[in-house]
């Protein structure tokens, strides 16, 4: 719980500091915080390299927008309704990945073909996703307290919107880590055909650790296209998937919200260094480079290291 | 109706044979060092844009051109394995995420140098071969038959030549050919480095077929891991067979099929493969 007081300082960020450029890398840090989380349960807890990551996202982020557009529901139920969809589409891909045992690389690349296939279904369904130009999103989500409503516009509100969303994201998988659950996951990562012969049901766990992941980028997915108020057949994209692998890896994947930190860096950094879009793509090659090489536990893990031998 | 399948029917065995090139540097890298080259893709990009720069800007022959943008190629294989792959050697994540952030450093060296405007050499060899049933540009042809000897001579090296079968040995059993006397850091160094010169190899001539982009390599990648797995990972026929069949499926699948799902056959024949057969296709299973 002490760990959780950590968190504090990031609510009282706004009334200090108004500066719109620091906040609004900061909403896109807790947004893609809660994506890199999610992932993380997946993969560092797990050990599971899913390339589908990026899919939930964009299956989400399409789905909340066209359940408001055509069922005329709200922001959360659209949300809503976007989680149980990528949670049953997560179901199929996992139980078929699972079922037939695939492990490491080969898990990688059939749920990068996953998402390959849902991002070309997107990008030419244009009668519904309006293909590659992508869609601009005009609502806004609200939330009501007692007497009022209120929209959530502006960057001060989507900060304790996102940060909010973000510590939720934190808790849950928090509890889900250090509960039974978590200790199955462990048990798979570390050995599974050991796991197996313990007793534990290794494709009921991978399953569940598979489908916690994908919800939880689900809410991210939902809250970025919002955010962003635009949403693309990219966000499914290879790139984004590697993206998130990238903020794993740098953050370190050993705490549950090291991630959160690699998220911070690779957004904060473009804006950082004022360079032009090529040496942007350069330094977050050598970043990716540099990361495995010298600190393959990432910056969390660097630190805990460090902590240790003082 | 007929001359169209023919001639999709060819169009995908010589995209083919390109898919094959880069598949056997997957399928080689894997099974020596044990590491997921994703770079491969870029390393092809280097070969074509070298080759474009030579033929076209500096204005050497293009046959000359097309072995010295392989040598450059090969050179900057060696200095990525002597700084970056030499440390993750066995361990695919590490191999994996290193590899993609080179595609960044790469992909962004050549927007530097070369800007995102596409890139048309001139032709090398205009004109096409008029055979009663169907047309093939000869340049097309070339490219094919170029490929097709490269990757039939690399097969005759892997099973003739001492250094060949020191390779099969150290993939099957790294241990025991150690103790056989080869020299394995040496050999996994060269299987990284011959594997980037194909990628090379492919690029250089895929730039006179087609215009060049600095991303051309991530589709191609995708195409070569998907051909290498259909196949069966380290099967050197393997990969070029595996190669045809994703290129052939989709030239015919799109005569059939909405042209816009073309990348979606080889997804789905991957996934099948891999639920069902997963050693490959050409793998016989004991």
């Amino acid at each position: 719980m002490r760990a959780g007081l950590l968190w504090l300082p990031l609510f009282v960020v706004p009334l200090v500091l108004h500066n719109d450029v620091v906040l609004t890398i900061l909403v896109f840090t807790f947004i893609l915080g809660i994506l890199a989380v999610s992932f993380n349960l997946i993969f560092g807890y797990t050990g599971q390299l899913s390339m589908f990551h990026a899919a939930a996202f964009g299956i989400a982020a399409y789905a909340t927008h066209l359940s408001m557009a055509h069922l005329g529901v709200s922001f959360w139920v659209g949300m809503a309704i976007a989680v149980v969809v990528v949670t049953a589409i997560s179901l199929v891909v996992g139980t078929i990945c699972f079922r037939f045992k695939l492990k490491e690389f080969y898990f990688a690349i059939v749920t990068l073909a996953f998402s390959e296939m849902v991002r070309l279904i997107i990008l030419n369904w244009s009668s519904f996703t309006n293909g590659s130009l992508g869609i601009n999103l005009t609502d806004k989500p609200t939330v009501w307290l007692p007497g009022e409503t209120i929209v959530i516009e502006g960057t001060q509100m989507w900060y304790y919107l996102s940060l909010v969303a973000l510590v939720v994201t934190v808790f849950v998988c928090t509890r889900v880590v250090h509960s039974w659950m978590g200790r199955c996951f462990a048990a798979i990562r570390l050995n599974d055909e050991l796991a197996d012969t313990l007793g534990i049901d290794v494709f009921r766990y991978k399953l569940v650790s598979f489908l916690i992941g994908n919800a939880g980028a689900a809410v991210a997915g939902a809250l970025y296209a919002f955010y962003l108020s635009y949403i693309e057949p990219d966000y499914l994209a290879v790139d984004q998937s590697l993206a998130i692998v990238a903020m794993v890896l740098l953050g370190g994947r050993d705490t549950v919200a090291g991630p959160v930190i690699g998220a911070f860096i690779l957004t904060a950094l473009p804006h950082v260094i004022n360079f032009s879009a090529e040496s942007r793509i350069f330094v977050y090659g050598l970043i990716l480079i540099f990361t495995i090489l010298v600190m393959p536990k990432g910056i969390t893990g660097a630190f805990a290291r460090r902590s240790r031998v003082l | 109706m007929l001359q169209l399948f023919v001639g999709q029917l060819l169009n995908g065995v010589i995209v083919g044979t390109l898919y094959g090139i880069i598949a056997l540097g997957v399928t080689l890298t894997f099974g020596i060092t044990g590491i997921v080259n994703f770079a491969l893709g870029a390393f092809m990009a280097i070969g074509a844009y070298t080759s474009w720069y030579l033929t076209d800007v500096v204005g050497i022959a293009y046959p000359v051109a097309v072995p010295l943008a392989v040598l450059v190629v090969a050179v900057f294989g060696l200095l990525a394995d002597q700084t970056l792959f030499r440390f993750t050697r066995n361990n695919l994540i590490n191999g994996l995420i290193v590899s993609i952030g080179l595609i960044s450093v790469i992909q962004s060296v050549l927007l530097m140098l070369w800007t995102t405007t596409p890139k048309n050499m001139h032709y090398i060899l205009p004109g096409v071969l008029n055979l009663d049933l169907f047309i093939v540009p000869k340049m097309k042809g070339v490219v094919f038959l170029v490929l097709l000897a490269v990757i039939l001579a690399t097969y005759a090296a892997l099973t003739r030549t001492w250094a060949g079968r020191a390779a099969y040995a150290f993939a099957q059993a790294p241990e025991a050919a150690k103790l056989m006397g080869v020299r394995t850091g040496f050999l996994q160094t060269g299987v990284v480095v011959y594997s980037t010169a194909l990628a090379g190899l492919g690029g250089a001539l895929y730039a006179s077929l087609y215009s060049l982009e600095v991303s051309m390599g991530s589709s191609y990648i995708l195409k070569g891991f998907e051909a290498a797995i259909l196949a069966g990972i380290g099967t050197v026929m393997g990969s070029l067979m595996g190669g045809i069949v994703l290129g052939v499926t989709e030239a015919v699948g799109s005569i059939f099929f909405p042209q816009a799902y073309r990348d979606a056959y080889g997804l789905v024949f991957l996934v099948l493969i891999l639920l069902f057969r997963p050693s490959g296709l050409f793998v016989r299973t004991r």
